[in-house]
């Protein structure tokens, strides 16, 4: 094993506080839905199991026996329920990383519903095709607007993008950065409260 | 079609910008050295960041001398000595200059690509047997893009996608013999390659409507005159901001798998601010002027 505090990015004798700050920061930027229809994602997942690792180390190590044991644990059925042979045989290869025989087997469907633009997109997406990708998966929700599936996975892909530019503004000294976005808002919504208003309606 | 890979210069601290220089002109001395000095002038931005990179790799520390400049020579400037990321860094910088020079003289039979090509012609000799795997698929890549200009290819991917292997391969040295770290690399070299194949096919849109030039874009978003170039491009904007900033995003994210010794705060600086502005200035105004030019770059 490496030298846990090297794993998690701290020096040596770093505080319990720390340790778990740290922790959470690399949970959260190695998450699976982070990498979700990159090719790298396996990596990732190596990567978040070292950090895991790391991390129970220094906990049980330090006598933080509270520390999480499973911080993250890797959801494996996402591609299970579906109806078509075919199409169930092209998820088991996308899954297992066979991109060039899933697209090979999808060319040869040719009745196009949603489901053959959805697979279509997340082959062309693993493939470096983030053109067609995004236009097939449109296309997808387009057809089938009710599949949550179809949705969600159209949401990561703007989400994604939207964590990059966030992490490229937190960047640098200056400016504000997301915190001060929502310190901003929460004072905001106090301030409203108190003359009778109401900016976020939950809080 | 080269000198995007920048950083962004107002976010660097001081040290970090002088860094950067002295691999520039680290890289720069390299060029002279080991090809001919009028290679120099072929220098762009984009080798820079590859040899930042593949240094920021290698867990040996690199040497900094304090050398003069022909540009001025009095002046001691620091800068990295020659070391095996700046010669390849080097080496294919001139490959690929070379490579450019003669694909413009195929296309647009510029005189000026011909007149400069005997200097590259005569540096890059001995680096084509070198490098000839390397060689021997840029030239073949060279080829298909021109078969799928002349077949009128009308997806954007699919060009990009040339372009892009080409950088895939420049970007994983035969040097670095890791396979978790070739496979990353190549992820990182790839997607920077469909950025700025597609980032540059934007850029050209008015020049290649004006000359008649072909542009995958073009074709893909069926341009019409009828339809003007300001509406066409706001009509393919949405579109074009996606793939290019999810191209970024998936560059960040192998970026984030590499085991990187130093230089960290320079190459996220140039990964999610750098190229972040380079990409918005040149889908707002298609503004030339900040290619090969570091000065420009966040002085507004």
């Amino acid at each position: 094993m490496k030298n846990p505090y090297k794993t998690l990015g701290l020096s040596e004798g770093a505080s319990k506080e720390e340790i778990r700050k740290a922790y959470k920061r690399l949970v959260k930027k190695y998450h699976p839905d982070k990498y979700a229809n990159n090719p790298l994602s396996d990596l990732a997942e190596e990567k978040l199991e070292e950090i895991n690792k790391a991390y129970n180390y220094l906990m049980k190590n330090k006598g933080y026996n509270q520390g999480q044991d499973n911080g993250y644990q890797s959801s494996s059925n996402r591609y299970s329920n579906n109806s078509y042979h075919t199409y169930a045989q092209i998820r088991e290869l996308i899954k297992r990383g066979n991109i060039v025989q899933a697209e090979k087997i999808l060319d040869s469907i040719s009745q196009k519903d949603a489901e053959w633009f959805f697979l279509k997109g997340v082959i062309s997406l693993q493939k470096g095709w983030y053109d067609q990708g995004y236009q097939q998966i449109n296309r997808a929700v387009a057809m089938d607007p009710s599949n949550s599936e179809y949705r969600s996975t159209l949401n990561n892909l703007h989400q994604q993008n939207a964590a990059y530019r966030a992490s490229g503004r937190n960047r640098g000294y200056g400016g504000a950065d997301a915190c001060d976005l929502c310190t901003c808002l929460c004072c905001s919504d106090c301030c409203c409260e108190c003359l009778g208003g109401d900016l976020i309606a939950c809080c | 079609m080269f000198g995007y890979v920048v950083p962004y210069k107002d976010e660097l601290k001081v040290r970090e910008y002088k860094l950067f220089r002295a691999f520039y002109c680290g890289l720069c001395k390299t060029l002279g050295k080991s090809s001919n000095q009028l290679t120099r002038f072929g220098l762009n931005y984009d080798f820079t960041f590859l040899a930042l990179l593949l240094t920021a790799l290698d867990e040996d520390e690199p040497q900094i001398n304090h050398e003069g400049c022909i540009v001025n020579p009095f002046k001691k400037n620091p800068l990295i000595k020659k070391n095996q990321h700046l010669e390849y860094a080097a080496d294919l910088n001139v490959i690929f200059v070379f490579l450019k020079l003669l694909d413009n003289w195929h296309d647009e039979h510029s005189f000026k690509s011909l007149l400069s090509m005997p200097v590259y012609y005569f540096a890059s000799r001995g680096k084509r047997e070198k490098y000839a795997t390397s060689f021997h698929f840029f030239e073949k890549s060279l080829k298909k893009l021109e078969d799928l200009e002349t077949a009128g290819n009308d997806i954007v991917d699919k060009s990009a996608d040339v372009f892009a292997r080409i950088m895939s391969v420049i970007f994983t040295p035969a040097y670095i013999t890791e396979k978790k770290c070739r496979r990353i690399l190549a992820s990182l070299g790839y997607n920077l390659g469909r950025w700025i194949y597609i980032l540059d096919a934007f850029s050209d849109l008015e020049d290649d409507i004006n000359y008649k030039n072909y542009n995958p874009l073009l074709l893909q978003y069926n341009y019409s005159e009828a339809e003007g170039l300001q509406e066409f491009k706001d009509r393919i904007k949405e579109n074009i901001v996606f793939t290019l900033t999810y191209s970024l995003n998936n560059l960040a994210k192998a970026y984030q798998l590499l085991t990187v010794h130093r230089y960290n705060n320079i190459l996220e600086n140039i990964i999610y601010l750098g190229l972040y502005r380079v990409m918005e200035k040149k889908l707002n105004n298609g503004g030339r002027e900040i290619e090969k030019s570091i000065q420009d770059t966040g002085t507004e």
